[in-house]
């Protein structure tokens, strides 16, 4: 029984897996990149207020393993407040508030880096501030965010295998409960790997576009 | 003092405890270049961020054609914005780095210029010869070819009031010799140029006044012939110095 046998095989169960991987990737993406956003701008205009402590919140965060933080707020918390939480939600939650500190950081980075001086000649040169922040800021802070926005998301989406540790039905939780029935662990994980491949590699792909296709313009400062 | 022009009147900016422009009177007229000298760190580019409106000056008032600036204008609706009437071309260019060289051009004048961009883009690209490198990046083009875009941006928006910060830093004694001749002409349409080099001769070539900024200070001011015959010590040994230094220009004056 070969890679593509495990897969014909076992259709149905992989599909559930990359159907619940892929809803873990679309609460989790759309959160840390829209609450992570504007957590980024904010902290970029009001940088005491709440680039601060959004910066000190991430920094604790970069010491805390996503598996300790998933474990953490799976059980002793619920046991602390009395409460039983579906670990799909418990996982969304966890991965989120990581995903949300690291778009943060990374847009309010570019934010707080951004050049003024383009502004300021956009100014002399008669540019109304929605032309300025839609014709130079915005463009330029994309250029300089998507790259890493992209590959922060693809590690999102490695993340969620821990989810399984808490008893998500995603695609690695549906490969070792396979795995233990069947006994075929190089085909198993190898067509893991695959279908991780599959998503992982274009998105990682379109990153590398991205950055060679658009941030090259930037180098002349 | 004649209030048609771009007038400073008692202009001073400090930066911690220390004024980089100190009292600063100046008139620019239009039709008229004055070239503005001082030594590195003597305030030239704060004086020019004042004038073009960009900083909001610690004592003193600026006046556009009788009309006083509050400078800043972020969020004002107060009063009208003074650019591009009042444009600035900076040292370090800042051309907009994910636009090309045209696309940098056209922006600001298709908002300016609604109606006629079309046609002053062709000219302006026609006028400055931008032709086989205007659909470059800036990234992709020289320092000489950007300055150039930075100029014929500024150049195409058709400013009663032009601030030149050291335009001349990177351009051959050709390029050199073609700036002249747009700011003449640029003159002649009636445009108020100040303009900071370090070259004496190409100031001397094109400009009508000379201002001399010495720690922030208005040292000495007036007609470009002050050149030849200056009259504090400070000037003297600033000219002597820069007669001397090495430029790729050739334009020294003999004192």
């Amino acid at each position: 029984m070969n890679v593509l046998d495990i897969l014909r095989s076992h259709k149905t169960e992989f599909l559930v897996g990359i159907a619940n991987t892929l809803r873990l990737c679309l609460l989790i993406w759309p959160i840390g990149v829209l609450v992570g956003g504007i957590l980024g701008v904010a902290g970029a205009r009001f940088h005491l207020a709440i680039g601060k402590p959004s910066q000190g919140i991430s920094f604790v965060l970069s010491g805390v393993p996503i598996l300790v933080l998933l474990f953490w707020l799976h059980y002793p918390l619920q046991a602390l407040l009395n409460v039983v939480i579906d670990p799909f939600i418990t996982a969304v939650v966890a991965l989120s508030i990581v995903n949300v500190f690291l778009v943060a950081d990374l847009i309010r980075g570019v934010l707080m880096d951004f050049p003024a001086q383009y502004l300021l000649a956009a100014k002399v040169c008669g540019l109304e501030t929605r032309d300025i922040v839609l014709r130079i800021q915005l463009p330029i802070v994309l250029r300089q965010v998507l790259p890493g926005l992209l590959v922060q998301q693809v590690t999102m989406l490695q993340a969620t295998l821990f989810a399984s540790l808490i008893g998500v039905d995603e695609i690695f939780r549906i490969c070792q409960r396979l795995n233990s029935e069947i006994y075929k662990p190089v085909e198993i994980y190898s067509a893991l790997a695959m279908l991780f491949l599959v998503v992982c590699l274009p998105l990682n792909g379109l990153a590398l576009w991205v950055r060679q296709r658009f941030t090259r313009n930037l180098s002349e400062r | 003092m004649n209030r048609i022009g771009l007038v400073g009147e008692g202009l001073s900016k400090r930066y911690e405890d220390r004024y980089v422009v100190d009292g600063v009177s100046l008139q620019l007229s239009p039709g008229r270049i004055t070239a503005l000298l001082g030594p590195n760190g003597c305030g030239k580019s704060t004086l020019l961020r004042l004038l073009a409106c960009l900083e909001k000056p610690d004592r003193g008032s600026l006046l556009l054609d009788g009309r006083v600036l509050i400078p800043p204008y972020e969020g004002s609706r107060q009063a009208p914005s003074p650019w591009p009437h009042v444009t600035l071309v900076f040292q370090q260019l800042f051309l907009w780095p994910h636009l090309s060289l045209k696309e940098n051009i056209r922006l600001p004048l298709m908002r300016v210029y609604p109606e006629t961009w079309k046609e002053q883009l062709h000219e302006v690209i026609e006028v400055f010869g931008l032709c086989e490198f205007v659909g470059r990046f800036p990234n992709e083009a020289s320092l000489g070819q950007r300055q150039r875009a930075a100029l014929a941006r500024a150049w195409a928006l058709k400013p009663r009031y032009l601030l030149l910060d050291e335009v001349t830093s990177s351009l051959d004694i050709e390029q050199v010799g073609f700036l002249k001749d747009q700011l003449k002409l640029l003159k002649e349409r009636g445009v108020g140029i100040l303009l900071v080099t370090h070259f004496l001769g190409f100031a001397h070539d094109i400009a009508d006044d000379v201002i001399f900024l010495w720690s922030g200070k208005v040292f000495e001011s007036g007609s470009i012939d002050l050149l030849l015959h200056p009259e504090t010590a400070e000037f003297k040994r600033f000219l002597r110095l820069m007669d001397t230094a090495p430029r790729n220009h050739g334009t020294s004056l003999q004192h």
